[in-house]
């Protein structure tokens, strides 16, 4: 993927989840390398339409491409490929609760690669390092701490090296020593330009500053979008209260 | 009516999986086919064993005891072989395998659904059909043809040594006598049920299971359902195999 290519593209999309959730009309284009979060409060839809953009909602309206392609016309190799190339952290981890920590974070690996088991075992020793967590390697889900379980999380989305990553609600469960490992992991996304990351929050945070736009979600629509500094500044009532808070 | 193509489906899909995986997928589908075999099959020996027991002791004391009266004695071999490995052997194994290990399944991948533990899979482009149902479906088989197997030796083996105290007959002769009734039929319709129950057992279960939408409260629900749906499922089977091979 070159940088400055679109790797996201949300065209007029619309949807619905029977829990009440709903996304109106939404348009977005994200270009490769980007850090983008979509930001608003409870049942806003930012989780939602990030769930669309990541494919894993289908739309009612509306086409969303991910890397060029749209994963509800491609063909079961392609839909297979594409997931490869995208990486998704739930804002519950969603975790395989009768694995491990570590068969949890190589199970992409397992599945996906011809990598024998020596390799496997230095690529997840490596990821589990670099969030931190080696000593939860033999773990199990049940016995995590939230916080945690997202990093180990993280850790399973990115084993693969995705182009893009979407990280539902970036701020659930963080205590101050998680937000700064968040912030460091994405000052280095940042920095390198290498993947495109799509994430979503519910209040605001300094973790916006490292971000390259912050795209308001009220009802069930985009309602601001810009810069971090240039959206805490709109007169909108809306996302004025929300960046007051 | 549309239960049963969605079932049937879901068979179809699964069946489908078992030759369609590349061979860098088949390391964790053996993986994981390992551990359904180990805890459907391995881990039931014990209340198999105990449950066979029972019921190849009550069979043999009810008939050693009362086919004498009517003078038909030497029918006890073929009473045995009709009961228990013609149809309770399977039958009681395939309750026991969806007592034990339906029940799992269908509330293991419910769980799955509530945590969101599917949706991961999905996200992460690991086929669930592949990834949770198919080894659960070659595991259910494969132990219940081994647990089929296993009942009846030890409902006419172990049955007879445990009604020795009120029977007459020694074991060689009885050994003898049941060699001479099982047919080559019989054991291959036992497999055949053993199969066609093993293969009943992990689809419903999957299906309800993967039914859950979300609410914890539906786990209990929908394993009930698989259950019922299970054990009428398999009785249904029994019947027409019976009925199309020894009427």
């Amino acid at each position: 993927m070159i940088k400055g290519q679109p790797t996201l593209e949300l065209d007029h999309v619309s949807a619905f989840l029977r829990e009440g959730q709903r996304v109106d009309d939404i348009s977005l284009l994200v270009r490769h390398g980007e850090l983008v979060a979509l930001v608003g409060g409870d049942g806003s839809g930012k989780s939602l339409a990030l769930l669309l953009a990541a494919g894993i909602e289908a739309p009612l309206k509306g086409t969303v491409r991910i890397l060029g392609i749209d994963p509800a016309l491609a063909p079961e190799e392609g839909y297979v490929d594409l997931r490869r190339r995208v990486g998704v952290v739930f804002d519950r981890p969603a975790l395989l609760s009768n694995m491990s920590v570590f068969n949890n974070i190589a199970l992409p690996l397992r599945y996906h690669t011809a990598l024998l088991d020596p390799e496997i075992e230095d690529k997840v020793t490596e990821a589990l390092r670099l969030w931190g967590i080696e000593h939860l390697r033999d773990w199990f889900p049940a016995q995590l701490m939230l916080s945690d379980a997202r990093f180990v999380g993280l850790a399973r989305a990115l084993i693969l090296n995705p182009e893009i990553l979407f990280l539902d609600d970036m701020l659930l469960g963080l205590d101050a020593w998680g937000l700064a490992r968040l912030r460091g992991f994405f000052e280095g996304v940042r920095s390198k330009r290498g993947m495109t990351l799509v994430t979503s929050a519910g209040a605001p945070t300094k973790l916006f500053d490292v971000l390259d736009r912050v795209l308001f979600f009220q009802n069930g629509r985009m309602v601001a979008e810009g810069p971090p500094a240039e959206v805490g500044r709109m007169q909108d009532a809306a996302v004025h209260e929300f960046h007051s808070v | 009516m549309a239960y049963a193509s969605e079932v049937l489906y879901l068979g179809y899909l699964a069946s489908k999986e078992i030759f369609a995986a590349s061979p860098r997928k088949r390391g964790e589908t053996y993986r994981i086919i390992a551990r359904q075999v180990i805890f459907t099959g391995v881990d039931a020996l014990p209340p198999v064993t105990f449950i066979a027991l029972m019921v190849g002791l009550l069979v043999i004391i009810q008939a050693g005891t009362t086919l004498p009266h009517v003078g038909a004695s030497g029918l006890l071999a073929q009473i045995i072989v009709l009961t228990i490995v013609r149809e309770l052997g399977p039958l009681i194994t395939a309750f026991i395998v969806v007592w034990r290990s339906g029940t799992a399944i269908s509330t293991e991948l419910g769980n799955m659904r509530v945590g969101k533990e599917s949706t991961a899979l999905e996200a992460m482009g690991i086929n669930v059909t592949r990834f949770i149902v198919m080894p659960r479906l070659i595991g259910a088989i494969i132990a219940m043809i081994c647990l089929t197997v296993y009942f009846d030796l030890v409902a006419v083996v172990g049955g007879f040594l445990v009604a020795k105290t009120k029977l007459t007959i020694p074991l060689a002769v009885y050994l003898e006598d049941i060699g001479n009734a099982l047919s080559l039929a019989d054991i291959l319709i036992t497999l055949i049920k053993a199969v066609l129950f093993g293969f009943t057992i992990a689809v419903i279960c999957s299906h309800h299971g993967l039914s859950v939408e979300g609410s914890p409260t539906e786990v209990p629900q929908q394993t009930t359902r698989a259950m019922l749906n299970t054990v009428t499922i398999c009785l249904v089977f029994d019947i027409i195999v019976t009925v199309g091979f020894y009427s």
